[in-house]
């Protein structure tokens, strides 16, 4: 199931080499603390998704999980809720959320997405009435601020910002999950093809159920990590079309929307070339009218470059299986 | 080989005809003749390549050599619609009709006679209406198709192919899902349409019929020409000789062996797709018993239910004495179970993964280190998956996408071996796979039965069933029609049960 | 039997949505027999929150019930919302249309059926009474003194915005522009517009770019950190929608480039009051979001009455911008706050 990811990081690589070479400034360790910082936070929901998009599903939910979670935690912290019992709150709700879309999805057989784009109105509608719909700052928490956002210095001028850090931890579990533990590869099986992993004595239902719910609580912790770096949350906007960054990097960086197949790493970089599009983007001074042009051409050129590598080394091997 | 110094020229000839899907070759320099006015039964195991013929000679596929004659002169048959041209109509297994058009409509589909433009039903009707008569159907054109049975669905079809002028008819196994009247009227039919001068190629699996109704005989094996049989010389054993490449007793391979204790017992079982069917029968460990049945009969469904992929609606089933109502795979594997499916490609294999992968699959909870993948059990699985079997694939990691039929199948079988079951239900267990490959999954089923698993296998190729089985249940509409041991066995009586015609029914007790 | 289940549990949830806003309306239905206005916004947003405030000040002093409609999903919804007004017989209408261009056919449709007058945006074209706004050139022009006033020798400047495709957005860009470049005072109703792409150069000041984020705070942020990235020289940040300034601040701040890089900004989100009173935001223009709604109120309690003359011969009501600095912050924000209460209340 190793996806290749050497085309992801190929045009990774050139689109960074290229901004190096127009812009002198895109190489100092403020840029690339900069970049590294922003495509930590996508990446971790890229990753979530990931999850759920290898066992064929959709997570449309995502961006208003994310308004939720940050707007409550603004709204507990404000009411001066121990922070510790806030965050647990926040991400047991996560997993909540994941739980009760995999239940939907299992149990009452209700398509994937379906029962997530309710869950994007639905989340984004309760985060605003929770809050009265006021944007809402975190100010007076600077130990949880500075865990969340803060940066550790490495040199005297880099310094690495707190959620790659988070990234790290989580993609090397993930990546353990994925490819190291039984379950791991049923989540592949699956994705491939349902059927025949239940037919091979595979719980289908408790994997799918498990894969939502590692979204949300993924999707949660990247609420946490947005809404301090943000240091303020707005409910009606915070968070809002997330879901589309998350499910074009892990699509980009090799899940296939049809199910079974997804590599860690691949997501991560996938996640890291659409913000660099964005950094290279104001780097080069491209009119801010051409950004979304510009990024759906070079996302559109990738998925196709891999689609018709991938289709020549099909027929090569068909060749060569047939002398 | 040829004929055609005795022979006047033909109306349809093929010669060479060669055809490569990835992975297999389906056709290898087949050639084939048909006269007019002739039934022509074109016979071979599963995967022997009759499909892929007709398909050719049809216009669904081209071949990738060799060459197709009309009246002498060379075609090409690109398309369905080049086929029809030519006067050669497919009538599918699966019918092509629009079920909730009348049957005029239907048989005018997509060439309407039409008058100032508007699509002219009265000369619709009236035409079908002596189409009808052809297939000796008497019935109203308006009547809806939906609402017709199987069998006179498939006249209606017949009666369409002949409203375009058809020459040559291809019927891929017309008589898989009709009642024996049914077929006795198909049967009528026929002969009536070869008098008319139609010539029909006829592709089935129940030599009886194949005696009954054809002129000659083309038997395929392995995509290859096996031979040809002239009017006199069809025989049963013949056939079968020519289909499998040697004697019966050779090709089938059972050793004899007691049978012990009851391992499955179902007791008035009810499945969700026949629920107001109660059935009951045992397989004992050691014994390998047969299902046999039509099309949609329910062989299927029941392996199923037993295996608790879709849970029982009703009754009692035991296996090696435990009381157990599966109401998932997971369970039915807990208690010994394995099922080696129908359609492999859909319920068998995960296709994009390796032979490691889908070798290990089943086994890989028991092999695990605290939820950790067991990389050398898993290894050590799926060599003796390969080694046992036999799969020929250049390793482990190959995905097994691009392994042949028979390859795929003994993996969908080495998967469950390493869990050891007590029973093995298999479906359909040679389907679409070589001779070769056939052999060896007949070789493992009669070991494993030596070694006291008790096998129950569901299969619609008579001379399987009638080859392996120790005990053969047969199945009508979602019940059991009657059981019939060893020494009752024969075409004959399988078929009368299967097509309901009498229950004849012996039960054990 | 699915789609029974489905309809029932339709039904179930309408009813207890229905009976929720029985319980609210029926206490206000009971007590007032005065006739019933509405002020309906462009969107959901901090913003119009404010303005209900003053929405519900003028209530209190005008002695008119006013409903307070906030579409959430934009076009379609303000739509149904005006529909359903008119069909309840609503005396009067302030709007603040989302597409005024394609929005006219409908404006007219209630300006026939009840006294409509537009806020916050404009419909020219259309036949509402009177219109009520800022005027944004002007406010844009504010902007560029406040930067003036902040770097009195000049220097590089950056905007951010939203989106340029709403009308105050490019007013209020290119009124900062005209400013910063000391030209001509233009007409508001006939702006000419610099184009966005391009350095814009005049003899203290350079305005280098202006990028968009699309309302998400965290491309707002990334941009202001990208724009500190390409121009080392960069003197000064406008942030020209409510999240922007709070969103360079953020940027600047972590760089460690306070007072170096000067923050000018519009509207009034909290985290930018708060940088004016430390001296980390140097000002910001305040729409004064709560007269909307107060003069909306007002305007359409003395259309009800009669009384025409209130309403300019022009049509166009200006509300005075102002200019908030650290000399009149705590006045300002104190009246901030004593409106979002009152905002909040049903």
């Amino acid at each position: 199931m190793k996806k290749n990811i050497l085309g992801i990081l190929g045009l990774f690589l050139a689109i960074f080499i290229f901004t190096a070479l127009k812009n002198d400034s895109f190489l100092n360790a403020y840029n690339m603390q900069n970049l590294i910082k922003w495509s930590s936070l996508y990446a971790i929901i890229g990753l979530g998704v990931s999850f759920v998009i290898i066992t064929g599903g959709i997570d449309l939910s995502i961006g208003s999980v994310i308004g939720l979670v940050a707007s409550l935690l603004a709204l507990m912290l404000s009411k001066g809720i121990n922070p510790a019992t806030c965050m647990a709150l926040v991400l047991v709700l996560s997993a909540g959320i994941g739980l009760l879309h995999g239940l939907l999805i299992t149990k009452v057989k209700l398509q994937p997405f379906v029962v997530t784009l309710c869950g994007l109105l639905f989340y984004r509608g309760l985060a605003r009435y929770l809050t009265d719909n006021q944007s809402m700052g975190f100010q007076g928490h600077d130990a949880l601020d500075s865990f969340f956002s803060g940066k550790v210095a490495i040199t005297a001028k880099f310094a690495l910002p707190a959620p790659f850090f988070f990234l790290v931890a989580l993609a090397v579990l993930a990546a353990i999950f994925l490819n190291r533990t039984v379950w791991g590869r049923y989540l592949f099986a699956l994705g491939n093809n349902e059927n025949a992993a239940r037919y091979s004595g595979i719980n289908t239902d408790h994997l799918k159920i498990l894969s939502y719910v590692v979204c949300s609580t993924l999707t949660g912790l990247a609420g946490v990590l947005f809404a301090f770096e943000l240091n303020s949350v707005q409910p009606a906007s915070t968070g809002e079309f997330y879901e589309l960054y998350a499910i074009a990097a892990a699509v980009l960086g090799g899940c296939s929307l049809r199910g079974g197949e997804g590599s860690i790493l691949g997501v991560i970089i996938a996640a890291a070339v659409i913000r660099l599009l964005y950094n290279s983007i104001n780097m080069l001074g491209i009119s801010t009218h051409l950004e979304y042009a510009i990024i759906g051409a070079v996302i559109l050129a990738g998925v196709t470059v891999d689609e018709l590598v991938k289709r020549f080394a099909a027929r090569r091997r068909a060749q060569q299986q047939a002398e | 080989m040829l004929m055609a110094e005795a022979a006047p020229q033909p109306l349809l000839e093929a010669r060479l005809l060669s055809k490569q899907f990835p992975g297999v070759r389906a056709l290898r320099g087949v050639s084939l003749t048909l006269q007019r006015g002739e039934v022509l039964a074109v016979i071979g195991e599963n995967g022997a390549g009759k499909s892929t013929l007709m398909k050719i000679l049809a216009g669904v596929q081209l071949p990738d050599a060799g060459e197709i004659l009309v009246e002498g002169q060379p075609v090409r048959i690109a398309t369905v619609r080049a086929a029809q041209q030519l006067g050669i109509a497919l009538i599918h297994q699966e019918l092509n009709l629009a079920d909730n058009l009348d049957i005029g409509a239907n048989i005018f589909l997509g060439r309407e006679p039409r008058r100032c433009g508007f699509v002219d039903n009265a000369r619709i009707h009236a035409e079908a209406r002596t189409h009808l008569q052809r297939v000796g159907l008497d019935l109203p054109t308006e009547t809806i198709v939906g609402t017709l049975p199987i069998g006179r669905q498939q006249l209606v079809e017949i009666a369409k192919a002949l409203s375009s002028q058809a020459r040559v008819l291809i019927m891929d196994e017309p008589s898989s899902s009709l009642s024996q009247h049914e077929t006795e009227t198909l049967f009528r039919v026929v002969r009536d349409l070869r008098a008319q001068g139609i010539s029909v190629i006829y592709i089935s699996h129940r030599l009886g019929e194949v005696t009954a109704l054809a002129d000659r005989v083309v038997v395929l094996r392995d995509g290859e020409n096996a031979g040809e049989l002239a009017r006199e010389a069809i025989t049963h054993a013949a056939m079968v000789r020519l289909m499998v490449g040697r004697d019966l007793s050779q090709f089938y391979q059972r050793q004899p062996r007691p049978h012990g204790e009851p391992v499955l017992e179902v007791d008035r079982l009810r499945t969700p797709a026949h629920p107001r069917r109660e059935i009951s029968f045992q397989v004992c460990a050691g014994e390998i018993v047969g299902i046999a049945g039509l099309v949609g009969a329910g062989r299927t469904e029941l392996l199923q239910t037993v295996f608790g992929v879709t849970p029982a609606v009703g009754g009692e089933m035991r296996v090696r004495g435990q009381t157990l109502r599966p109401r998932s795979p997971q369970a039915a594997i807990a208690a010994g179970m394995a099922l080696a499916p129908e359609d492999r490609k859909q319920h068998g294999l995960i296709l994009a993964m390796s032979v490691r992968e889908n070798a290990s699959l089943p086994s890989l909870r028991r092999d695990q280190r605290s939820g950790f993948l067991n990389r050398e059990a898993e290894q050590t699985v799926a060599r003796n998956t390969v080694e046992q079997l036999g799969v020929k694939t250049p390793g482990l990691e190959q995905t097994v996408q691009h392994l042949s039929g028979g390859n795929q199948q003994k993996i969908v079988l080495g998967k469950w071996l390493a869990l050891k079951p007590r029973l093995l239900l298999l479906d359909e267990p040679t389907r679409g796979i070589d001779i070769g490959a056939k052999r060896e999954i007949y070789r493992l089923m009669d070991q494993l039965a030596s070694e006291g698993v008790a096998v129950l296998f569901a299969s619609s190729e008579m001379e399987e069933v009638l080859g392996m089985a120790d005990r053969v249940l047969v199945m009508h509409e979602g019940r059991l029609a009657g059981e019939l041991a060893r020494d009752q066995l024969n075409e004959e009586a399988v078929m009368s049960l299967a097509t309901g015609a009498t229950a004849r029914t012996e039960l054990a007790k | 039997m699915k789609p029974a289940i489905i309809s029932t549990g339709l039904a179930a949830a309408l009813l207890l949505f229905s009976s929720c806003n029985e319980s609210g309306d029926g206490k206000k239905a009971g007590a007032a027999k005065k006739p019933k206005i509405a002020y309906v916004t462009n969107g959901v947003d901090p913003f119009w929150d404010l303005c209900a405030g003053g929405v519900r000040q003028a209530e209190k002093a005008f002695g008119i019930e006013c409903e307070v409609h906030m579409p959430p999903k934009g076009l379609a919804d303000q739509k149904r919302i005006l529909e359903t007004l008119l069909a309840k017989g609503i005396a009067g209408i302030a709007v603040s249309p989302i597409d005024a261009e394609n929005q006219t056919p409908d404006l007219n449709e209630a300006a026939k059926q009840t006294k409509l007058i537009t806020q916050d945006a404009d419909a020219p074209k259309s036949a509402r009474l009177c219109y009520i706004g800022t005027d944004n050139y002007k406010a844009g022009r504010a902007v560029g003194k406040l930067v003036k006033e902040a770097l009195p020798a000049g220097g590089e400047v950056m905007i951010f915005v939203g989106r340029l495709e709403q009308l105050n957005a490019r007013q209020r860009r290119q009124g900062t522009i005209d400013e910063l470049l000391d030209r001509p005072v233009q007409t508001t109703a006939d702006v000419k517009f610099d184009p966005v792409a391009g350095v814009i150069k005049g003899d203290k000041f350079t305005v280098l770019d202006t990028r968009t984020d699309d309302f998400d705070k965290a491309r707002a942020k990334s941009n202001a950190e990208d724009a500190m990235t390409k121009h080392q020289n960069l003197a000064c940040m406008v942030g020209l929608f409510a999240y922007n300034p709070p969103a360079c601040l953020d940027a600047v701040k972590e760089a460690g480039k306070l007072g170096k890089i000067k923050i000018v900004g519009f509207d009034e989100q909290d985290a930018a009051l708060q940088g004016i009173k430390d001296g980390t935001v140097h000002g910001t223009i305040s729409q004064q979001p709560w007269k909307y709604g107060y003069e909306s109120v007002r305007m359409l309690k003395q259309i009800l009455d009669g009384d025409m003359k209130s309403v300019p011969e022009n049509k166009f009501f200006e509300i005075p911008f102002l200019i908030v600095t650290k000399a009149n912050i705590d006045e300002f924000w104190a009246e901030k706050k004593k409106m979002e209460a009152l905002g909040k209340q049903p």
